[in-house]
């Protein structure tokens, strides 16, 4: 007995003993093991560097939704109709219909991530005259962030009209709510600025370890296509005459550019990269999301896909291409009877190449394509100067590759429709066409043609309906459309932020 | 309509178990009667001997008084009973057997207000009590089939609301002490086992059997001495020891069914119900939109004929499990005749759920050893461990879930094929959902926790100068948690027939927490004066750690181990907090009448910002036992009466780990075609986050009457939540959409009462307790420029919290009725989009316009009861003892999410039984309560047709037993009865009307859950 009351008296000692915490500030400092602080960081090439991918890689998810905004929208595409499933309308649908309203998820979630990764390149940006780095490498890394920056106020204004300037990273949250909307041309101003400064700072090239990342040649492109917006001809064409002597060349074959074998190609100015093959997240997907709903294998290469069927090609788009096009078999398939309507479904082909795993595609996504640029300057020297012999040169260098033959002898007026029409079916499905249309066309003249379209779709719909009937609020533009509705949280949260009109 | 759910037939089981009942009770009557002189000892609980006691033969004048020894000879028959009382004693009554000797040991007079009350660091007489706490009487309701310690709190705790969200079987239930605290923080209590803060879970470990006394500790004197956790109340879980002087081996045995009953099962359409439905809808449609009453052979052929659908599959009934065992085994063996004291027990929990394939497991060993070394120092130990297996306990919540695609498959699909094997793929054709087969989705789907969990705690207390005490403390909690999910390829995703790519998670999780607690105690008695004074010193610090890997691409279904995944990621987590305090507590009395509390603790957590890591915590009360006046003691029948008042602040660190700090995200990139690692940021730092107060006044009376025979307890609190640790939305533009703060003002305040009484009529003796609260909440201020916090989205519901109205009210559309043509839409408000049969939306703001937002929402339901109440009663009579267990709240809503999908008009799933009285047209519109099947829109959003009125009575348990007559056996042994969940009274349309599928903030959804059954139980306890 007296031996095992010495084991209960030993046990609780031991116990005290191991359990007894010692009391000293540090027991209550505790930081989490299994991440890196901000606040020590930004401190030396490496730690810049990584910020700088981190930003870099916010693209991806940025890019991968784009075409809701971009292209369902507009009359290039449509959606692959799935009657069984009503409830997608809230959301993705109602870029198709022109419903969006100001609870749009996918608005709201664009909206938070542009600002979350302006915030991250204001961040970067304020940490880098202290950053313990050369300054010729700080002004390649500031010219890449102001580039960024500009590209994401360009596309917002461009969304939502105007919007909210930041170009400081906030100290405390409260501050949030000292911003007010402001007006596009002020928007512009900070973007060409932004460019301006990263096309004098940025590289013409990178070593092939750094290859995909923005260049000189992306800063002046985008530049260009922002005075194109605004109509400021003149600068246009002397911006993106630069890029010309940039040693950027279009590549023989239209469907090579798309295929992951030539990413980063002499066309390239500037592509969103993506790698397939591996697990890495950092893969593409947008086959799985545009290939026909029930399409399974035959353009993902996987049986178990169950594609999203979102961006099919409409009948008012494959009708677009001219007799001979070769961009028409590179852009669109028509190869997918659907098994249950025993009708055709297009789909976008653009971005439909074998990975070895599935889900986890090798496209990269095309920003500015040099025919871009070529299209652009023959757009700008048009309008400021008709249809010029340069001018010629640049469209018809896009046709030919193209299969098609130049053209000659155009007025300005027609000129202009040509180019127009060589645009839509050379970026095809790039996310070019809802900007474009904006830029070009009154809020009027859109509203009419996008209705005209809508009419368009539904006497004759891309895809069967299979008896489910349009609502009456279906493809029914207005002028005030054209700007996309503030997240309705936004206003919520900030009850000064104004929302456009219409919403 | 009040709908009583007896319905479902009694089993065979139950059947059987009343015959064994019968059978047994007949064989104890047969018992021949017989004169004989009785004699023997009555004791007291430590075996010293009552002098005194009145021996009375029930029913005659036939009586006597023991003797100074505790001896005492009577005249009796056999089945006589005698009657055995002592002021001060509990009156016992035994029946007369054959043995001549009885032995009676009298316990203390329980709830009266002499009993001891164990509070945090410490225990105090209940008359000297000034706080608001609660003791449960576990020994009332042990019966209860519980798997979890949180379920014997139901009906017991006045201010406190115990829901059982789910019947999943083992989860514990929710707890809310007086009232939601918080918006940000987690409003959960925390919970000491024997003195260890163990948390604001109690978790799946504890066995109930083990419990001896739970105490709810609820106003701030009683909580301030847990600082920093104890603004949500505090529940102190004591676990039985041995009793002194001694030796007991006892056995319960307990084995039950489970069922749901028919009338909680949510009424789905059969198969041709459902073809007729896909009909209507396509006819209504082409009428509607195309002025054609289709021809027959217009019709899709997948329900052209209803009357002929092959099969009509009820999926719920087919998931259920009918008949489902309950188990449950306790060895318990008790030594308290040495210096050493020691209790061991084993038991074993086996439930099987309600749902085919779901069961928990738990095997549970506790040691509780205590002893003197010497007449001045003490030491103890207790050790328990507990092993538990589950499956399919979580993730069965919500629409896509193992309930909710069983109301959503479509019922023309056969659960099996010609062959026997699984119909894989259920709908996915014709405009039809695709799901997988509920019933091979829970029979092939692993959902399997692993829970091993130890915990230690050793004392050595050191007794010196007579009126000192020094107790040190160390505890240990270690717990592993292994969770494996293994999906495999046979088994259909949404809209995707299998084969499906198999997947499997892994997911190990650590948790070691050390905690070490100095007490120095000084107790003395100056003439008139009492005082007590504690100082304490406790330092805690918990780190968790964990291992998580997905596998997919797997080679078949045989083999479901990472090994043999094609793919596999892999990662590591690690985490922790700490947390120091000081505290004392001073009570002090002057002639047991007028009595003072004071504690104050300063306590500093690593939770919180560099800047503000300390708070500090004071409380003070008084009471004043006017019964002890002299002017009161002409009222005979008031036994006791006292007044008390206390104030007090505590603090809430339920906000995660870090949330101070600002980390870095990976957000990786390609660069030259090589993968790059890269950060963003994931937050904004805030290192002036600091301790959410709350400070909270209460009032209260403590009367007792008639010899305490009647007992009333009422108080009145409120308590105000400052700097509310919250997160608040911020401007998108910020680069974050919301951050953490110390804002806000929240307020709770109510009553809550309890009474009990208890009565002898010869040998009926009867007691009853009831509780009964009230709590009112407020949102009094949220800081900054937020006006209200909304959580939600259209097609859920908004909880939404504004200042002047309580937290996380319901928000949405409200439903004006349903639109009957064109001409009514054309002159209400616009509603872009509505046809007739679209629901007529309120339009909130009168602009004319219902826009399709949050614009024209308004509050169309209250998640907060108007007041919850909870009674017990029973009693006993000769061998038979009754319990019954009543609990109920009243006033309160909820948001049927799940009928969103359950009345989802597209004709994608299966849908209520009910909507066949939906609104077809103008001249056939059914009720004129579900809309039509022509549009989605205004149909799905959040809007009022889906708020119920959930206010209920549940009879959560009935017990009756039957106790073998003492004397003639070697042990005494007891046999009862019990029902669990018995009746539920209550208009609520869904199964329970208890489910909270979010909780805190987000209180009221319900989204379909786990159903809850009801259980009968026949059990046995055997003591020698």
């Amino acid at each position: 007995m007296k031996n095992i009351r010495y084991l209960f008296i030993g046990i609780p000692i031991i116990i005290i003993l191991s359990a007894q915490v010692s009391c000293n500030k540090e027991f209550l400092n505790k930081t989490d093991p299994t991440r890196l602080g901000v606040n020590t960081f930004y401190q030396n090439q490496t730690e810049v560097d990584q910020a700088l991918v981190g930003i870099y890689g916010q693209l991806r998810a940025i890019i991968t939704n784009q075409w809701r905004f971009n292209e369902l929208t507009s009359d290039n595409t449509t959606i692959d109709f799935n009657p069984s499933d009503r409830g997608q309308a809230s959301d993705i649908e109602q870029f198709e219909y022109w419903q969006y309203t100001s609870s749009n998820p996918s608005i709201n979630t664009m909206y938070d991530q542009y600002y979350n990764t302006l915030y991250n390149i204001n961040l970067t940006l304020s940490k880098l005259p202290s950053a313990n780095i050369s300054d010729s490498a700080k002004n390649v890394v500031k010219g890449q962030l102001e580039f960024l920056r500009a590209y994401y106020y360009y596309n917002l204004t461009m969304y939502f009209g105007d919007v909210i300037l930041i170009t400081q990273p906030l100290n405390d949250p409260s501050q949030a709510w000292n911003f007010e909307r402001k007006p596009q041309d002020s928007i512009f101003v900070q973007v060409q600025s932004d460019l301006k400064d990263a096309a004098s700072s940025l590289p013409v090239r990178y070593n092939a370890a750094n290859v995909g990342r923005i260049t000189k040649g992306a800063a002046l492109s985008l530049l260009g296509k922002v005075y194109l917006t605004m109509k400021d001809y003149a600068d246009a064409v002397s911006t993106l005459r630069q890029v010309l002597n940039l040693g950027y060349a279009l590549l023989p074959s239209y469907a090579a550019v798309f295929d992951p074998a030539n990413k980063n190609s002499v066309e390239s100015v500037f592509e969103v990269q993506f790698q397939g093959g591996n697990t890495l997240g950092i893969a593409s997907n947008f086959i799985y999301t545009f290939a026909p709903r029930l399409s399974g294998a035959l353009a993902t290469g996987f049986p178990q896909a169950t594609p999203g069927g979102w961006n099919i090609p409409t009948k008012n788009m494959i009708a677009a291409y001219e007799h001979g096009d070769l961009r028409k078999a590179a852009s669109i398939g028509l190869d997918f009877v659907s098994p249950v309507t025993g009708e055709v479904v297009p789909y976008i082909k653009k971005y439909d190449h074998p990975s070895s795993i599935f889900g986890q595609s090798n496209d990269d996504w095309p920003v500015i394509r040099y025919s871009d640029v070529l299209l652009m300057l023959s757009e700008a020297i048009n309008e400021l100067n008709g249809p010029t012999d340069e001018a010629y040169t640049y469209l018809n260098q896009v046709r030919n590759r193209a299969g098609l033959n130049s053209l000659s002898g155009l007025n300005q007026s027609s000129f202009r429709d040509t180019v127009y029409h060589e645009r839509r079916v050379e970026l095809a499905f790039e996310n070019d066409r809802w900007f474009f249309l904006k830029r070009t066309m009154s809020p009027d003249q859109l509203t009419s043609f996008l209705n005209a379209y809508g009419a368009e779709e539904k006497s004759d719909p891309t895809t069967s309906r299979q008896g489910v009937a349009y609502a009456t609020s279906d493809y029914v533009f207005a002028p005030y459309k054209v700007v996309f509705p503030i997240p309705g949280n936004e206003i919520i949260t900030n009850s000064k932020l104004k929302q456009n009109t219409g919403y | 309509m009040k709908r009583i759910f007896i319905n479902s037939a009694p089993s065979l089981g139950y059947r059987v178990i009343i015959l064994i009942l019968l059978s047994i009770f007949s064989w104890a009557g047969a018992i021949a009667q017989q004169q004989l002189t009785l004699h023997g000892t009555v004791t007291d609980q430590k075996n010293n001997p009552l002098l005194g006691v009145t021996v009375q033969v029930s029913g005659s004048q036939n009586g006597t008084i023991t003797d100074a020894s505790g001896g005492y000879q009577i005249r009796a028959a056999t089945g006589d009973s005698l009657i055995f009382h002592s002021v001060g004693y509990a009156t016992q009554i035994v029946r007369v057997g054959s043995s001549p000797v009885i032995n009676v040991r009298l316990h203390a007079a329980s709830r009266g207000l002499n009993e001891v009350v164990i509070l945090g660091y410490g225990t105090q007489q209940k008359k000297d009590v000034t706080a608001a706490v609660t003791t449960v009487d576990v020994s009332k309701i042990k019966d209860i089939s519980s798997a979890n310690p949180t379920k014997l709190l139901i009906g017991q705790v006045p201010g406190a609301v115990i829901s059982q969200t789910t019947g999943s079987p083992g989860r514990e239930f929710n707890v809310i002490i007086r009232g939601l605290g918080s918006l940000g923080a987690s409003s959960n209590p925390l919970y000491v086992v024997d003195g260890f803060p163990v948390g604001t879970s109690i978790g799946q470990n504890l066995n109930p059997d083990d419990i001896a006394t739970i105490t709810v500790l609820k106003d701030a004197v009683s909580t301030a001495i847990y600082g920093a956790r104890g603004a949500n109340g505090v529940i102190l879980i004591t676990t039985k020891k041995a009793e002194a002087g001694k030796t007991t081996l006892s056995v319960n045995a307990k084995y039950g069914i489970q069922n749901l009953p028919v009338s909680l099962r949510t009424k789905m359409m059969t198969g041709p119900e459902f073809a007729e439905f896909k009909k209507e809808s396509f006819i209504d449609k082409s009428e509607f939109y195309h002025n054609v009453t289709p021809g027959i052979n217009d019709i899709p052929i997948d329900y052209r004929y209803p009357d002929s659908t092959k099969y009509s599959t009820n999926w719920l009934n087919e998931i259920l499990h009918n008949n489902a065992p309950y188990q449950n085994y306790n060895i318990t063996f008790s030594s308290g005749k040495t210096d050493m004291h020691s209790l061991v027990s084993v038991g074993l929990i086996n439930q099987d759920g309600s749902l085919i394939a779901s069961n928990y497991r738990n095997y549970s060993v506790r040691a509780n050893v205590e002893g003197k070394v010497n007449n001045f120092i003490n030491v103890g130990l207790d050790l328990s461990g507990s092993y538990a297996e589950l499956n399919w306990i979580n993730g069965t919540e919500g629409r896509s879930d193992a309930v909710g695609i069983a109301l959503l498959a479509d019922p023309r699909a056969p659960v099996y094929n010609k062959d026997g094997s699984f119909n894989e793929y259920i709908g996915g054709h014709d405009g039809i959902f695709g799901w997988p087969n509920p019933v091979q989705n829970l029979l092939q789907v692993t959902k399997r926790t692993y829970l091993g969990d130890g915990l230690a705690t050793g004392f050595i207390e050191v007794s010196f100068l007579r009126h000192f005490k020094f107790r040190s403390t160390a505890n240990v909690h270690l717990n592993y948690n292994t969770y494996k999910q293994w999906v495999p390829s046979t088994i259909a995703h949404t809209n995707a027939p299998p084969p499906q790519v198999a997947t499997e998670n892994d997911n190990l999780n650590k948790t070691l927490d050390l905690d070490a607690t100095q007490l120095l105690t000084y107790s003395n008695d100056f003439g008139a004066h009492h005082l007590d004074v504690l100082l304490g010193y406790d330092a805690q610090e918990e780190n968790v750690s964990g291992l998580y890997a997905n596998g997919s691409e797997y080679p078949n279904d045989l083999t479901p181990f990472l090994s043999s995944a094609a793919v596999v990621t892999a990662g590591s987590s690690a985490g922790g907090w700490s947390d120091i305090a000081y505290f004392t507590r001073v009570n002090y009395s002057f002639k047991d009448r007028y009595l003072f509390s004071g504690t104050f603790r300063r306590e500093g957590s690593s939770r919180f910002g560099s800047n503000n890591r300390y708070g500090d915590f004071p409380a003070v009360s008084a009471g004043w036992r006017m019964s002890e006046e002299k002017f009161m003691s002409k009222i005979n029948w008031l036994s006791e009466l006292k007044l008390r008042a206390s104030w007090g602040e505590t603090g809430n660190n339920n906000i995660g780990n870090y949330s101070s700090l600002a980390f870095l995200n990976p957000s990786n990139y390609v660069l030259g075609g090589n993968f790059i690692n890269g950060f963003v940021v994931g937050s904004f730092p805030n290192s002036k986050l600091g301790w959410e107060k709350s400070n909270q006044i209460d009032g209260g009376i403590d009367l007792g009457a008639f010899g305490n025979k009647l007992t009333f307890t009422a108080d009145y609190y409120k308590r105000i939540t400052t700097s509310m640790l919250l997160s608040i939305s911020i401007p998108a533009i910020s680069g974050f959409t919301s951050s953490l703060g110390n804002v806000g003002k929240v307020q709770n305040q109510g009553f809550e009462f309890a009474l009990g009484y208890k009565t002898n009529i010869n040998e009926l003796e009867l007691w009853a307790n009831g509780t009964f609260s009230v709590n009112r909440n407020k949102v009094l201020a949220l800081n900054g420029p937020t006006k209200a916090i909304w959580n939600g989205s259209l097609y859920a519901d908004y909880n939404v919290s504004k200042v002047g109205r309580p937290i996380g009210m319901i928000y949405g559309f409200r439903t004006l009725g349903i639109f009957q043509n064109m001409d009514q839409i054309a002159k209400s408000p616009k509603q872009d989009g509505a046809i007739p049969g679209s629901f007529i939306y309120y339009d909130a703001n009168h602009d004319g316009v219902v826009e399709y937002d949050q614009t024209d929402m308004v509050e169309i339901g209250n998640p907060w009861p108007k007041f919850t109440w909870g009674a017990t009663f029973g009693g006993n009579y000769k061998n038979f003892d009754l319990t019954i267990l009543l609990s109920g709240r009243q006033g309160y809503d909820n948001f049927m999410q799940i009928q969103s999908s359950t009345v989802n008009q597209d004709g994608v799933f299966n849908v209520l039984e009910d909507d066949k009285y939906r609104w077809r047209s103008e001249q056939n519109p059914g009720k004129n309560y579900w809309p039509t099947t022509n549009y989605w829109k205004w149909e799905r959003e959040s809007n009022s047709r889906y708020v119920h009125d959930a206010s209920h009575m549940w009879v959560k348990d009935i017990t009756l037993g039957y106790s073998l007559p003492q004397g003639k056996l070697p042990f005494n042994l007891r046999i009862y009865l019990t029902g669990d969940n018995v009746f539920l009274f209550t208009h609520y349309p869904g199964s329970n009307p208890d489910v909270n599928n979010n909780g805190g903030i987000n209180p009221g959804l319900d989204d379909e859950a786990y159903p809850v059954p009801r259980t009968f139980a026949i059990g046995a306890n055997l003591t020698f």
